[in-house]
């Protein structure tokens, strides 16, 4: 089957350079009718500067902009206005006149100045101002409207504009959660109905995925990547692009990917006495150690884990919060791969807290491993669990004996062993630091 | 639609009726209300006239003499009911229609102004135009130029003068963004600019001076009929096609881009708004000298009756200009016996404080 209908938005080898910068370097996009487009990037990838120089508010330096196969080059400003409409991030606050006069000034290019707007101008005026739930606020001034109204006040002007071709500059800011679901829903109804195509730029990367089609990637600039959200927001790029470490998992009932990002570690936290990061390395297992990983990052010191299964609930914390972590393969005993890797870990480390957790043959190395750095390091052991504990015929009983006879501490639950860690963040260093001084 | 409804909408109190009046009567009580002080201030000059003979006067001379007689019947002799048909007819009315119109001419220009640069402060007057056209035309008073045509050579030499203030504000608002006081810095600096040329060409013909200095605060002295029918074919015309931007202006307050996405030229609609003030307001100069402030009152007032809407803020600013400089020009001969004062004293007396208020006023914040 060959279309041979052009697409209603053909964007050629767009240029634009900002001075000397190029804000935009030869980026070709098609949009169809009755499809969604998400643009994706960072700040100053070129979202706004794409959109912006497709509605031909900037002038490109090179490339061409076609809709439904017409250049627009040569049309004035009415000819265009009846074909792309843009909303913008932002707008002066101009005038306080009525939100339905407001809307009505997207008609401007559809009415004459000799003529009153007929009823159907006027009803798809009502229609716009439904359309994003302001029916009962039509007849107030547009400068008594919320910071949410008003966005959607814009869009409905965007959308009395009644073009084939929409540009929305992130039409879910300065809305509540709710309000980005629903228009994004009726973005998407109203291109699907009415065969519009909608080009709009995005910073949730999971209201991308959920309402576009087809995702873009800007980056620097440059197109990075194209495709369904499936196949465009994989971790990889996200790193890439984003400079995040993001988790992508799948909407249960839509299938569509979603992510829950974090930042990639931070180098330095809270610093020591003497500036460096207070790293602390976390042996826990089974969800014992979510709760004082969590702390430790928020406290902004620099944790490390293992050895953990992988896997368990610890193991999924563990990178989800980007911490460097010993693993091993879950229900075999630890290995000496994992131990190598333990080693490091503790070798890097100021403190080092034993979480509480139920010991068995399988993570027993991981409290024997312990027994050499005892005297090495700041160990502290939170108390076992309650009930049984000792899976190792009393092996295990026997090490914590033996760790804290070597030096270790001990402490009842998580908080204490923080309020622990903040005293030793406050200490070490302080012997470098006043070696210095 | 069906969906429910999201917003905290339902919970807010009950919307307010806006305070805002009906176009039409505002329309129609300044009209009504200028009618009558036209033909009230038909009563004031050097001489007491019956007002029975000043009415009928009007009545048949506006009725091309189908209605009323000559003098009411009250007048002495023939003679003198000739003299006062002159006096009536021929030099107040002409007076009170060039007030009336000039009125109009500053007040549609400043509304257009203050939509065009998007700024409140706005006025022909603060942006020097009237000032440089002020200053073409006293070229000809001081080297007393001897024109064949006062009543047309005039306004073209003002508007000449008036179009280099024109340039330099157009191009100094589209560098902008410093906030609404630098264009009217700029404007001011050109008059400060247009004064000092002024008082050189005073200084190298004193004898023009009397008539100059007239010029620089108001002269509603010596008009005629001949001027008031060109003034009122350019507001006519200007006037009219400037009422019809009343669209292309609202849309424009929301920024060039916005109006540019929606449909509006909005470089080209600048050019010609602001051309089109600079011919109304030259005219408007080159018959009375320069008045301040009427622009920059009228549309205010206005806009607190009828709301922001430029479709009904310029045809009504044009009406309450026409009625306000009217007011102006009874005041300026009345206010002190036997001396007529130039019509801007008393409209920089109401404008100053007005302007200071807009200036200080708090901004709306945009929320």
């Amino acid at each position: 089957m060959t279309d041979t209908t052009p697409p209603a938005l053909r964007v050629d080898d767009l240029t634009v350079r900002y001075g000397e910068r190029p804000a935009l370097r030869s980026v070709s996009l098609r949009v169809a009718r009755g499809e969604v487009v998400a643009l994706a990037g960072p700040n100053g990838s070129g979202k706004s500067t794409l959109l912006r120089s497709v509605a031909s508010r900037l002038v490109a330096t090179e490339g061409s902009v076609r809709v439904a196969g017409e250049t627009l080059d040569a049309m004035g400003p009415v000819e265009r206005a009846r074909r792309i409409s843009w909303m913008p991030q932002e707008e002066p606050p101009g005038d306080d006149v009525s939100l339905r006069d407001y809307v009505e000034y997207g008609r401007y290019a559809h009415t004459s100045r000799w003529v009153p707007p007929s009823p159907s101008d006027r009803a798809l005026v009502d229609w716009a101002v439904h359309e994003v739930d302001l029916d009962g606020l039509a007849d107030r001034g547009v400068l008594e409207l919320s910071g949410g109204e008003r966005q959607r006040a814009r869009l409905a002007r965007t959308l009395a504009q009644d073009t084939p071709v929409m540009l929305l500059d992130e039409p879910t800011a300065h809305l509540d959660v709710g309000h980005q679901l629903d228009i994004l829903e009726r973005v998407r109804r109203f291109a699907v109905q009415r065969s519009r195509a909608v080009l709009l730029a995005v910073h949730d990367l999971n209201l991308a995925a959920r309402y576009a089609d087809r995702v873009i990637v800007l980056s620097h600039g440059r197109l990075r990547a194209e495709g369904s959200p499936d196949a465009v927001l994989s971790s990889e790029l996200l790193a890439e692009v984003w400079g995040i470490l993001a988790e992508l998992r799948r909407d249960p009932v839509h299938g569509i990917p979603y992510l829950i990002p974090r930042l990639a570690p931070a180098e330095s936290g809270t610093p020591r006495r003497d500036g460096r990061p207070f790293r602390v390395h976390v042996v826990a297992g089974g969800g014992s150690g979510v709760g004082l990983l969590r702390s430790i990052v928020d406290h902004g010191w620099t944790p490390s884990a293992g050895v953990l299964p992988l896997f368990d609930t610890d193991s999924e914390a563990v990178r989800e919060l980007g911490v460097p972590a010993a693993e091993e393969v879950p229900f075999a005993p630890i290995g000496p791969e994992a131990l190598r890797r333990m080693d490091e870990l503790l070798e890097g480390a100021d403190a080092v807290v034993v979480a509480s957790f139920p010991v068995g043959p399988s993570n027993l190395a991981n409290l024997e491993h312990l027994l050499p750095w005892a005297r090495r390091r700041a160990l502290l052991l939170v108390d076992p669990p309650q009930g049984a504990w000792d899976f190792t015929a009393g092996r295990a009983s026997a090490i914590r004996a033996e760790l804290l006879a070597s030096g270790a501490e001990r402490c009842a639950d998580v908080p204490e062993a923080v309020r622990w860690l903040e005293r030793r963040s406050t200490t070490t260093g302080a012997a470098a630091a006043s070696a210095r001084e | 639609m069906g969906s429910p409804s999201l917003g905290s909408e339902d919970a807010r109190a009950p919307i307010p009726p806006r305070h805002r009046w009906s176009d039409r009567w505002v329309a129609l009580v300044l009209v009504v209300g200028t009618v009558a002080l036209a033909s009230v201030s038909a009563l004031i000059g050097q001489n007491w006239l019956p007002p029975v003979a000043v009415f009928s006067i009007l009545l048949h001379n506006a009725t091309g003499g189908w209605l009323g007689s000559a003098c009411g019947g009250v007048a002495p002799s023939a003679a003198l009911c000739t003299i006062w048909t002159e006096v009536v007819w021929d030099a107040r009315m002409p007076t009170i229609l060039v007030a009336v119109l000039c009125g109009a001419a500053l007040a549609l220009s400043g509304g257009t102004l203050q939509g065009t640069f998007r700024n409140p402060l706005c006025d022909p007057f603060l942006l020097g135009l009237s000032s440089g056209a002020a200053m073409a035309v006293s070229v000809l008073f001081t080297f007393e130029i001897a024109l064949a045509n006062q009543a047309t050579v005039l306004p073209v030499v003002a508007f000449l003068g008036a179009l280099v203030p024109g340039l330099v504000v157009y191009a100094a608002a589209r560098r902008t963004v410093r906030g609404p006081e630098a264009l009217v810095l700029t404007g001011v600096a050109m008059s400060a600019l247009f004064s000092a040329v002024l008082a050189t060409f005073l200084l190298l013909n004193p004898s023009g001076s009397v008539q100059v200095s007239f010029w620089l605060l108001g002269n509603l002295q010596g008009e005629t009929w001949e001027r008031v029918g060109i003034l009122a074919a350019v507001l006519l015309v200007g006037g009219t096609v400037l009422a019809l931007y009343g669209r292309e202006l609202n849309v424009l307050q929301l920024g060039p881009e916005v109006a540019e996405s929606v449909g509006v030229g909005a470089q080209r609609t600048t050019r010609r708004l602001v051309l089109l003030s600079t011919v109304v307001t030259a005219v408007a100069v080159a018959f009375t000298g320069v008045i301040g402030f009427v622009g920059l009152v009228s549309p205010h007032v206005v806009r607190l009756m009828v709301g922001p809407d430029y479709r009904r803020v310029l045809p009504l600013a044009a009406l309450f200009g026409g009625f306000f400089l009217l007011v102006a020009a009874d005041l300026a001969q009345e206010i002190i016996p036997q001396v007529f004062l130039p019509v801007g004293i008393p409209t920089s007396f109401a404008g100053v404080p007005f302007f200071l208020y807009l200036l200080y006023r708090r901004r709306p914040t945009p929320g």
